[in-house]
């Protein structure tokens, strides 16, 4: 595959060997020339094994296509770009631990691609200690927040405060004014309760009840009794082994009855078939989708190139297996990433790891993406000061076995006061 | 925070649970399953009071053939195969999932060479890479003794699968390359060393794995019996090779009850019933790192729980006195179990990151070759997520825990008229509740709510 180099780094002897090759006095222009040819190297965290595998399989798909294309077109600089995957275990421990070594050992220009909150979170104080960029795909609102540090950007994907509070005015106005939330009780279900309850009461809504499920929990019929008959809509993000069932016990709580409209975030169902079994209920209900899994009747050229090079087929799938269900929603993060760092690297003048800092400068100096090639989920605008990109999403409605995109939000939609400013810290 | 949408694919280092199975096997009427093993078990326990209907367990030679390739070649070309590997890993592309030494040790060895020795017998006897050079090696410096190792039994195979155990299932990155490659060459090392010492005939009591796939190996219903050149081949019930063995001594026992204990250990660490125990929440399970401590003390606790219900049962059944003589022969029965646990346990990885070894063999060296013909994106887990695809899965594992425990106990039977008093109502009444929960645990084991 490309960019997949048999041994990691360039040994002592290949250099030495280019300098003898060259003659004493011609030896050091030549080298220089050696030197900026040389593959730039980006230094992937994967999520190889631990409980981000399923993600991580497609990450390592989505990137390693882009980064054909990425080649194809000339690699970056006129360089070629080579990406050197690190399993980090979905490990915060392992992953700082990859970070250093992709940057200390194996000579990378930058790390990126890492998904995981907690394996940012446990990585990017290391990335600041070494200095190198490291460019995340979490979606987690702790870039933003203010959490971390000037080394650490995520240019590639939207944020979750972003995400939840975008849907409200669709809420609100297309399926109902009082929403019941359900979530699992740990802090993933806890942002979405707070971003989404403060998002609908700006829209003039409400959430009036809040039911929180323990996360071992794996039977759920005896929690929907707290659910007030006067909901409009249920708002449900459970995740983890029990989703199937948590939808067919929701399934048989309302039986072939009125039941409220459902809004769910497909992180739920992320490489998960729509039509696997006990999900029949979900048929009419709305899901928030980063990227949307079907391919869309009105679907950019873009789009079809990237579906094309990832290898997913019109509804989702792998190529090479219908029921093989990729992690679309979010794992176009990685290819709009690498895109972002062409282009940071080639403002910068980037020439090498002493040049890490211009990079960050470089990024931190954009203000958005225009859609294209590089960018097929759609346009961004990126924020330099809170290191997040801000971009369109996309909700779609179960119909007929498919995903539907029924409306998507504006720009305007996802955005809140700066909460920190990166770029008055020092490097 | 988001992050942990997942929990769909769960691979434990080497091992792999994989969530998005255990979503739809949530969905399935496993509970009923369950009843129905722990039911079977019970019926078989008491019908087979009736020694009559006992099977013989007889052994039939169906053919006999020369060895196609001497052992001493088979083992250095083994040899050079394993040192080549040990390169791969240190030299050869970091993922886990794409280099040839961690596929091979984690699933082609350690889960698909378990599964052929359970089917076809011993067939580690004939590529483990320690004895020709170790044979050479004494040769060479004229060492005809031993150094005494083997007084102590199967005792250095049992700290030897404690440490590889450990290292599989609670260590930070077993299935890292430059990782594995240093503890495997490590390993491989120490053991030709011992070899030497003491004589390459050692490595059948004192390496864990000569030691393992010959026990696994007891269970197959065909198996090879060398004759001077030539090879006799037997076919026979499984179990039938399990009657022919002389008791277990001590260090043997506890072998093969830590076999036993840490593929159960393996698949309960996963749990969400175990994480709870520890506090962690399962839908953001924060990595091996988070348990390493807790279940590196955890494991060998495990282990002696699990060797004190099995002896305690075979001590509860048996007149006072008759122990000493019982335990070594009866915890031959468990033999099955520990095989069927693993086979059923390490299914998923097998179907999942085998596809990974063949691909690995489709292109060895990362280089877009396709030398058996395979597609660019050829590894696919569709199957794990579809209803027909899991209930095929469940069913296997299913009869696979069944199977093992039904041939447990009646080899427990068939051993217990070898003792005095023991094949009697009393005798196994503690057995067969042990062998009851076991099914049902296992079978528990396989389909609760489980991260990786």
């Amino acid at each position: 595959m490309t960019g997949r180099p048999f041994t990691t780094t360039p040994t002592r002897r290949t250099i030495l060997k280019g300098m003898a090759g060259a003659g004493a006095l011609a030896a050091v222009p030549r080298f220089v020339q050696a030197q900026s040819s040389e593959p730039i190297r980006i230094g992937f965290q994967l999520h190889r094994t631990g409980i981000g595998a399923s993600y991580g399989r497609w990450y390592e798909r989505t990137a390693s296509a882009a980064l054909k294309v990425l080649n194809e077109a000339g690699g970056i600089n006129g360089r070629p770009v080579e990406i050197l995957f690190e399993d980090d275990g979905t490990d915060p421990k392992r992953g700082a631990e990859v970070v250093e070594k992709l940057t200390t050992q194996s000579n990378c220009d930058l790390v990126m691609g890492t998904l995981f909150s907690h394996v940012v979170i446990g990585s990017a104080p290391r990335a600041g200690e070494l200095k190198v960029p490291y460019l995340v795909c979490s979606e987690g609102h702790h870039v933003a927040s203010g959490m971390l540090n000037r080394w650490t950007l995520q240019p590639g994907i939207t944020d979750v405060k972003s995400q939840v509070q975008g849907m409200a005015p669709f809420v609100s106005s297309n399926l109902g004014k009082k929403v019941t939330m359900i979530f699992p009780d740990f802090a993933f279900g806890h942002d979405h309760r707070d971003f989404f309850t403060a998002a609908m009461a700006a829209q003039g809504g409400e959430v009036i009840q809040q039911i929180a499920i323990p996360p071992t929990e794996t039977s759920f019929t005896r929690y929907f009794p707290q659910i007030p008959s006067d909901t409009e809509v249920i708002y449900h993000v459970m995740v983890g082994p029990a989703v199937l069932t948590f939808v067919k016990e929701l399934g048989e709580f309302y039986g072939s009855g009125a039941r409220p409209q459902l809004f769910g975030f497909i992180d739920s169902l992320e490489a998960v078939d729509i039509n696997s079994p006990g999900l029949e209920f979900l048929d009419g209900s709305h899901f928030w989708e980063g990227h949307p899994r079907y391919k869309q009747a009105d679907a950019s050229e873009h789009e079809t190139f990237y579906r094309d090079a990832v290898g997913v087929d019109d509804n989702g799938a792998s190529v090479s297996d219908p029921a093989d269900i990729a992690t679309y929603a979010h794992m176009f993060s990685t290819w709009e990433t690498l895109f972002v760092i062409k282009h940071a690297m080639e403002a910068a003048g980037y020439t090498g790891p002493a040049d890490r800092q211009k990079i960050v400068e470089a990024i931190e100096a954009m203000t958005g993406f225009e859609e294209g090639q590089a960018h097929p989920q759609g346009p961004k605008v990126f924020n330099g000061k809170t290191h997040q990109a801000f971009g369109l999403q996309s909700i779609t409605k179960v119909e007929g076995g498919k995903l539907v995109r029924v409306h998507q939000t504006s720009m305007e939609d996802g955005f809140y006061p700066d909460e920190v400013d990166y770029t008055t810290m020092s490097f | 925070m988001r992050g942990l949408a997942v929990l769909l694919a769960l691979l434990p280092g080497p091992a792999l649970a994989h969530a998005s199975e255990r979503m739809v096997i949530l969905t399935l009427p496993t509970g009923w399953y369950m009843v129905g093993a722990g039911v079977a078990v019970l019926l078989t326990a008491l019908v087979g009071l009736d020694a009559r209907l006992l099977p013989r367990f007889a052994a039939h030679q169906i053919f006999e053939r020369p060895r196609l390739v001497p052992r001493a070649l088979a083992g250095w070309l083994s040899a050079a195969a394993f040192l080549g590997l040990v390169a791969v890993g240190l030299f050869g592309t970091r993922d886990p999932l794409e280099n040839l030494l961690p596929l091979t040790v984690w699933t082609l060895l350690w889960v698909g060479l378990t599964l052929a020795c359970v089917l076809f017998g011993n067939l580690w006897r004939d590529i483990e890479p320690w004895s020709a050079p170790a044979r050479a090696l004494r040769r060479l410096f004229g060492i005809n003794r031993g150094i005494g190792l083997s007084r102590l039994g199967h005792w250095p195979a049992v700290a030897g699968y404690l440490g590889f155990a450990w290292f599989e299932i609670v260590s930070l990155a077993p299935a890292d390359p430059a990782v594995l490659a240093r503890v495997a060459a490590g390993y491989y090392f120490v053991i030709v060393a011992l070899a030497v010492a003491e004589g390459e005939d050692w490595l059948d009591r004192g390496e864990f794995l000569t030691v393992y796939f010959g026990f696994v190996a007891k269970i197959a219903p065909l198996w090879a019996e060398p004759a001077g050149d030539r090879l006799r081949i037997f076919a026979g019930l499984p179990g039938a090779q399990v009657l022919r063995l002389a008791p277990l001594s001590l260090s043997a026992g506890a072998f093969v009850t830590l076999v036993l204990a840490s593929v159960s250990f393996d698949g309960l660490t996963e749990t969400f019933w175990w994480l709870a125990r520890l506090g962690i929440n399962p839908l953001e399970f924060p990595g091996r790192s988070a348990v390493l401590g807790v279940n590196s003390l955890a494991l060998p606790l495990f282990w002696l729980l699990s060797a004190a219900l099995i002896l305690g049962a075979i001590r509860a059944g048996l007149p006072a006195g008759r122990f000493r003589d019982a335990a070594g022969p009866m915890m031959l029965a468990f033999l099955p179990i520990a095989a069927g646990y693993h086979v059923a346990h390490y299914l998923i990885a097998l179907l999942t990151n085998g596809q990974y070894a063949v691909a690995a063999l489709n292109d060895p060296f990362g280089r877009g070759w396709q030398l058996l013909g395979l597609s660019e994106h050829w590894v696919s887990f569709g199957f794990l997520a579809t209803r027909a695809g899991v209930r095929m899965i469940w069913i296997a594992q299913f009869a696979t825990i069944l199977g093992a425990h039904l041939l447990a106990v009646l080899i427990g039977m068939k051993l217990s008229e070898r003792i005095a008093g023991g094949h009697s109502l009393r005798a196994h009444l503690p057995m067969t509740a042990l062998m009851v929960g076991y099914t049902v645990f296992g079978l528990w084991l396989l389909s609760t709510p489980a991260v990786g």
